[in-house]
């Protein structure tokens, strides 16, 4: 999958050998980056192609909506849509509708909503519903709202339902007969579903015990022995990275960093695969099972160091904006971007369901992470993949420039966070 | 590739006294109710039991279902009153036995 | 690692919901019932008490996966007396039994922790056997967390 064009020379070899023997004598007699540069298949992708997720995921087409590489979403509409007689909902379809998590995790994943989902953990990312019956909105305000909030609120979290096709005309009327109904404090059996009142979950497991963690396997026994396994020609890692635990000690905590060669910015599991490709042959895809160990396994020599990447070089500042963009831009069916789960002034320690929302510092420094849900180790970019998938947008390969970008730009929010590699958690 | 089990224990204890023994195993736990990529079922394949003695003696032994979870972790108590072998066994559906010992000394 | 969708992955908590919202009888969801019968195909029928067990179970588990599930009973564990088997039952899970224990005089404390799957918000039951012929029990509700994202 990945072609270098023509097999390298045992001159070729030879000399890149040196150049990395050379590397690692100049980085273990000074605390510096080595002048010379690591070896790199440059061309090709260093991801599965064609890019497809998982083919038991419920295919869902939301190519019409942005992503993080293309602007396509419908407009939002100038001005309210005006509503001249009152609409006839069916309220108890309604608390059925927002409830629902087929259709785009349900509002109560934001609103609590009295007696909606049965008042089971509802979320608090928007406000309280549960008396809005009393606030004195018409009809013509509830169903804009619930339609397309930005023509009241541009900044506004709220997915437009309407504008995206996930609600029609008739459910939102429903939803806005439900809402009427709501002029009681939500009846919580207990103060764990009130999100007001629940207690933020502290993870505590001792994620580098491997009687608690399994991705500790990976950096224990799987790593340590691919490290030793010759490639088709002939040398293995361990070739020239005799000492990883002593040579490799702060090399992850820099990543991801600009890679001129390559024009993008390079993480960790695809500096695995273009590097083991263009030294030792191997093809490990970003993703695999060998490259998610390795990947671990060199993020977890880093552990204790704290995350240092370079925002200050020119392309380094470039890809940071770029980053920084798409951290707010608002893709998907759902119209989320990162900060709105993710930002102190939106999502960020709030919940959405069950489930706690982190600010963007404190995300990065356990990844990649054992999932306890998922019964596998996730890194960074399979993070970004999924949390598309969550809010119905389309997900790029794991090697995307884009991604880069987002991963540079979520390192430099985690400067000084110290790295504990893997993590675990649900 | 087999992945060997794991266990926690002291190496050294003083007679009579009570330890904790950790043990894990590498084990999907395949309940029976996933399905694969395919849509197929995946049928049930657990580890349903586990056993440790010591110095050939039953100490503890327990019957797992399928609701214990992934890479099945098992922790519990030994009162320890002579040197001596622990030898743990965990048994697949399949009838195939993963077995692992540790000494311990007394002092 | 084989790739594991994320809709496999939640296949106990995904299957349940499916049949339930399906309107269909669920069999992959026990009944308190069933969890009742398993008890007495334990106890025999002989009376069960409260016991001096300690249950500790997360109030709420962020997944149904993988909770950890520890259980301490203060009774001897003499060759006279010591508490010989322990059941453990998850009343919503698809099969009732979790596991069940053997521990003899040399296990020196009645003691053991494990994880476990949770299919959903449930009461977990310990019910424990004496070598005496009695029987104790205590038992702890877990919610277990609904997610946030569609999936």
């Amino acid at each position: 999958m990945i072609s270098t064009g023509r097999r390298p020379t045992v001159i070729g070899l030879a000399v890149a050998m040196a150049a990395s023997l050379a590397a690692i004598w100049v980085a273990m007699g000074t605390a510096e980056p080595a002048a010379q540069l690591p070896p790199l298949t440059i061309d090709g992708p260093a991801a599965a192609r064609p890019w497809v997720r998982y083919s038991g995921w419920p295919t869902r087409d939301t190519s019409r909506f942005s992503s993080l590489s293309k602007l396509v979403s419908p407009p939002r509409p100038d001005t309210p849509r005006k509503i001249a007689t009152p609409l006839a909902g069916d309220p108890a379809a309604g608390q059925k509708l927002v409830a629902d998590r087929s259709r785009g995790g349900s509002c109560i994943a934001c609103h609590v909503m009295g007696p909606a989902g049965s008042a089971d953990l509802p979320g608090n990312v928007g406000p309280d519903l549960s008396e809005i019956g009393l606030a004195g909105r018409d009809d013509e305000w509830l169903f804009n709202y619930v339609n397309d909030a930005r023509v009241y609120n541009p900044e506004t979290v709220m997915p437009p339902w309407g504008t995206h096709g996930l609600l029609n005309e008739a459910e939102i009327g429903d939803i806005v007969a439900f809402l009427k109904t709501l002029t009681k404090p939500a009846p919580f059996k207990s103060k764990l579903d009130d999100p007001s009142q629940r207690p933020v979950p502290v993870e505590q497991r001792d994620n580098l015990d491997a009687m608690i963690n399994p991705a500790m396997w990976a950096v224990e026994e799987r790593a340590p022995a691919l490290w030793k396994i010759s490639g088709p020609n002939g040398s293995a890692c361990v070739s020239c990275h005799a000492k990883p635990e002593q040579t490799l000690k702060t090399w992850a905590a820099a990543m991801p960093k600009w890679e001129a060669r390559l024009g993008k910015v390079l993480g960790v599991e695809e500096f695995v695969t273009r590097h083991a490709k263009a030294t030792i042959g191997q093809d490990w895809l970003m993703q695999s099972e060998e490259n998610t160990a390795l990947s671990t396994y060199l993020r977890y020599l880093a552990n204790g160091r704290p995350i240092a990447v370079d925002v200050e070089s020119a392309a380094a500042k470039l890809a940071y904006e770029r980053g920084k963009e798409l951290s707010n831009r608002k893709i998907g069916a759902l119209n989320f971007s990162c900060a709105d789960c993710h930002s102190a002034d939106k999502g960020a320690q709030k919940w959405i369901r069950g489930q706690w929302l982190g600010e963007l510092r404190g995300q990065l420094d356990h990844f990649p992470t054992w999932r306890t849900s998922q019964q596998s180790i996730w890194d960074i970019r399979k993070r970004f993949q999924w949390c598309q998938v969550a809010i119905w947008a389309d997900d790029l390969p794991p090697d995307a420039s884009e991604y880069g970008d987002l991963d540079l730009y979520l390192a430099a929010q985690n400067a000084g966070q110290k790295m504990s590699v893997p993590g675990i958690r649900h | 590739m087999a992945k060997a089990p794991r266990i926690k224990i002291p190496n050294e204890v003083r007679k009579g006294e009570i330890i904790q023994i950790k043990t894990l195993v590498a084990h999907e736990m395949e309940n029976g109710l996933r399905r694969d990529q395919g849509g197929t079922l995946v049928p049930r394949k657990i580890i349903n039991h586990f056993a440790c003695t010591f110095n050939g003696k039953p100490v503890f032994a327990c019957e797992l279902e399928p609701a214990v979870a992934a890479n099945p972790y098992l922790a519990f108590s030994v009162r320890v009153e002579e040197s001596g072998i622990f030898r743990f066994s965990w048994i697949d559906d399949d009838g195939t036995t993963i077995e692992a010992e540790e000494t311990i000394a007394v002092s | 690692m084989r790739p594991v969708s994320r809709r496999d992955a939640l296949a106990l908590p995904a299957q349940f919901t499916a049949l339930a919202l399906a309107g269909a009888p669920d069999p992959a969801h026990s009944t308190p019932a069933e969890a009742a019968a398993e008890i007495e195909k334990f106890t025999g029928g002989a009376a069960v008490e409260p016991g001096k067990i300690t249950i500790d179970l997360p109030e709420i588990a962020e997944n149904g996966n993988s909770v950890p599930l520890a259980i301490d009973i203060d009774h001897p564990m003499t060759a006279e007396s010591h508490v010989s088997d322990l059941l453990l039952i998850a009343e919503a899970n698809p099969w009732p039994r979790i596991a069940r224990f053997q521990l003899t005089p040399m296990s020196g404390r009645a003691a053991v922790a494990t994880r476990i799957r949770l299919a959903g918000t449930q009461t977990v039951r310990v019910v424990a056997k004496t070598s005496d012929g009695r029987f104790l029990t205590a038992q702890k509700q877990v919610k277990v967390t609904i997610g946030g994202c569609g999936g």
